[in-house]
């Protein structure tokens, strides 16, 4: 069968393998050699400079200086219009969301930073039994849930201390209360990790994990979180951690174009 | 080797795809395909296709769950990409927000690329009560008050230059007044040091764009300020908005220079559809 000729729905595979090399300049990377982009893609070197062939001729893809690597063309600017919005995060994070709970089975929530506390904006609630609620719009203080934390621990040491004297108790409910040096050692592993960790015991112990979701200005737009009962989420997370970090780095190569103050967005 | 019939193939398939994303991109309102087919004269099976092709990769999407497209988030992360890679972009963000919270108007930075101008940094003002900018918006640099206070300082060869690239390219396109004026209304927007232009959103409401200059005295781009003004000129905090970045595009010029500064200005094209001419 010729690879120009349509799959089962339709879609025509020569086309879509050309969009999808173009796909691979939506980041923050400015150019790319065909191996690298080839790799990125999963794509043979013969596929992907096909495509690449295609797009420099339409001009969506330029050479660089140099005419050994590839960056994105000025015709890109066409695809543009004026009465459309930017995506937001919602928007962004939308396919990993989806992702992430085809993958665990667990609720998964979006949250952003508000002053003190971590907001819920959006996820998706799993119906097992047992299971952390999306409750949208509903707050939690910083130095509660996992996600909170993931907040804290990626700002300056400073703004962590300002936190501490504002909430020196440091209680959460179903926790174990805490020392400030413990509370510290649970930032340091955060950061150590990359993401953050967390058992919370009780009768029903559960396992929560949260991804920051980072910006063009090295800030974070907010984290994405699962989890849910240990004994369940616990086999799962450990055989699932490269796929999870494999989505998150891909929502992340399409946040990062963006910086974290939201009013930059649409036109900053 | 490809034979040259399946390539030739396969290259028409992809030109009939982008062809659609374009016309979608472009349109006023949500299409669907019997509409695109008949504007563009395809077969409706091949713009069915195109449209599959298009929504699978997240180029476009259906408008409210209707047979209706629009554009998606693709072509939004890829306009946002290639802005990023100017450096102006994000080092100019700090003033165009400052000056936009000082002054409440909404401000806009302009760039060169080629024969175009492009919309690379902005902040809306608190005063700012319609406002559809977007940033990437592109334009001739003959229209508008942004890309004009370019066009009005290149030198008069470049400026030879660019109407004979207009006039081949975009003979529909023509400045206001017509070709035969646009030298003198140039020299009138260099004496006044700025570029002005009355907004139809309402009474009094008016843009006013200044140049700015690099490291070597070459006008690159423009800072335009957009709301309801009593006197129609810059004002000092604009003055010092535009020095601001000014010093930045001085103390490194390597950092600001064009991603696009190795290709000929006469090869870059972009299409640009009157407003009023969208499908």
């Amino acid at each position: 069968m010729s690879e120009s000729l349509p799959n089962d729905r339709g879609q025509n595979k020569a086309s879509a393998r050309i969009l999808a090399v173009l796909c691979g300049f939506a980041s923050d990377t400015p150019e790319f050699g065909i191996t690298e982009l080839s790799n990125v893609l999963d794509m043979t070197k013969n596929m992907t400079y096909r495509a690449l062939t295609t797009l420099v001729e339409q001009g969506y893809v330029v050479r660089t200086a140099g005419g050994a690597r590839y960056q994105l063309g000025y015709r890109v600017l066409e695809l543009q219009n004026n009465a459309l919005a930017d995506p937001d995060l919602r928007a962004l994070a939308a396919p990993a969301i989806r992702q992430i709970f085809d993958l665990m089975g667990e609720t998964v929530n979006l949250l952003i930073r508000v002053r003190d506390y971590a907001v819920f904006i959006d996820g998706i609630e799993t119906r097992r039994a047992g299971t952390y609620r999306l409750e949208i719009g509903g707050l939690r203080p910083l130095h509660g849930p996992v996600s909170g934390l993931v907040m804290l621990a990626f700002g300056p040491d400073a703004e962590i201390e300002d936190y501490i004297a504002r909430h020196p108790s440091l209680n959460y409910p179903g926790r174990e209360a805490r020392t400030e040096a413990q509370f510290w050692a649970e930032i340091d592993a955060i950061r150590e990790r990359g993401y953050g960790q967390m058992l919370h015991p009780g009768a029903l112990p559960m396992l929560g994990v949260a991804f920051p979701i980072w910006s063009a200005d090295d800030k974070l737009h907010g984290v994405l979180a699962t989890g849910g009962p240990a004994e369940r989420v616990a086999p799962l997370l450990e055989e699932s951690m490269g796929r999870l970090q494999q989505i998150m780095s891909e929502l992340i190569s399409r946040t990062r174009l963006y910086p974290a103050r939201r009013s930059d967005w649409g036109f900053g | 080797m490809t034979p040259p019939s399946r390539r030739a193939a396969i290259n028409s398939s992809a030109s009939h795809v982008f062809e659609v994303l374009r016309f979608v991109a472009e349109a006023a309102e949500p299409l669907g395909v019997t509409e695109i087919a008949r504007r563009l004269n395809l077969p409706a099976s091949t713009v069915h296709r195109a449209l599959v092709t298009l929504e699978e990769a997240n180029y476009i999407q259906r408008y409210q769950n209707t047979p209706c497209f629009e554009l998606g988030m693709m072509p939004h992360l890829l306009n946002r990409a290639l802005l990023n890679h100017f450096a102006l972009h994000s080092y100019s963000r700090p003033q165009l927000h400052a000056l936009a919270a000082e002054t409440g108007h909404t401000v806009s930075l302009w760039y060169r690329l080629g024969w175009y101008g492009i919309r690379i940094g902005g902040a809306f003002g608190s005063q700012d009560i319609h406002h559809r900018a977007r940033l990437g918006e592109t334009d001739l640099l003959h229209r508008g008050p942004g890309p004009a206070a370019i066009l009005a300082y290149l030198s008069s060869s470049e400026r030879q230059a660019y109407a004979r690239f207009a006039k081949a390219k975009f003979p529909e396109l023509p400045p206001i007044g017509g070709w035969e004026e646009i030298e003198d209304r140039l020299a009138g927007l260099r004496t006044r040091g700025f570029a002005r232009q009355s907004l139809p959103i309402a009474r009094d409401f008016h843009a006013v764009a200044l140049p700015i200059y690099d490291a070597r005295e070459q006008v690159v781009g423009s800072l335009m300020m957009e709301g309801e003004f009593d006197e129609v000129n810059p004002s000092q905090e604009m003055h010092k908005a535009r020095e601001d970045i000014e010093a930045g595009l001085r103390a490194e010029p390597k950092r600001f220079e064009s991603p696009f500064s190795h290709i000929d200005v006469d090869e870059i094209y972009i299409r640009i559809i009157d407003s009023n001419d969208q499908p």
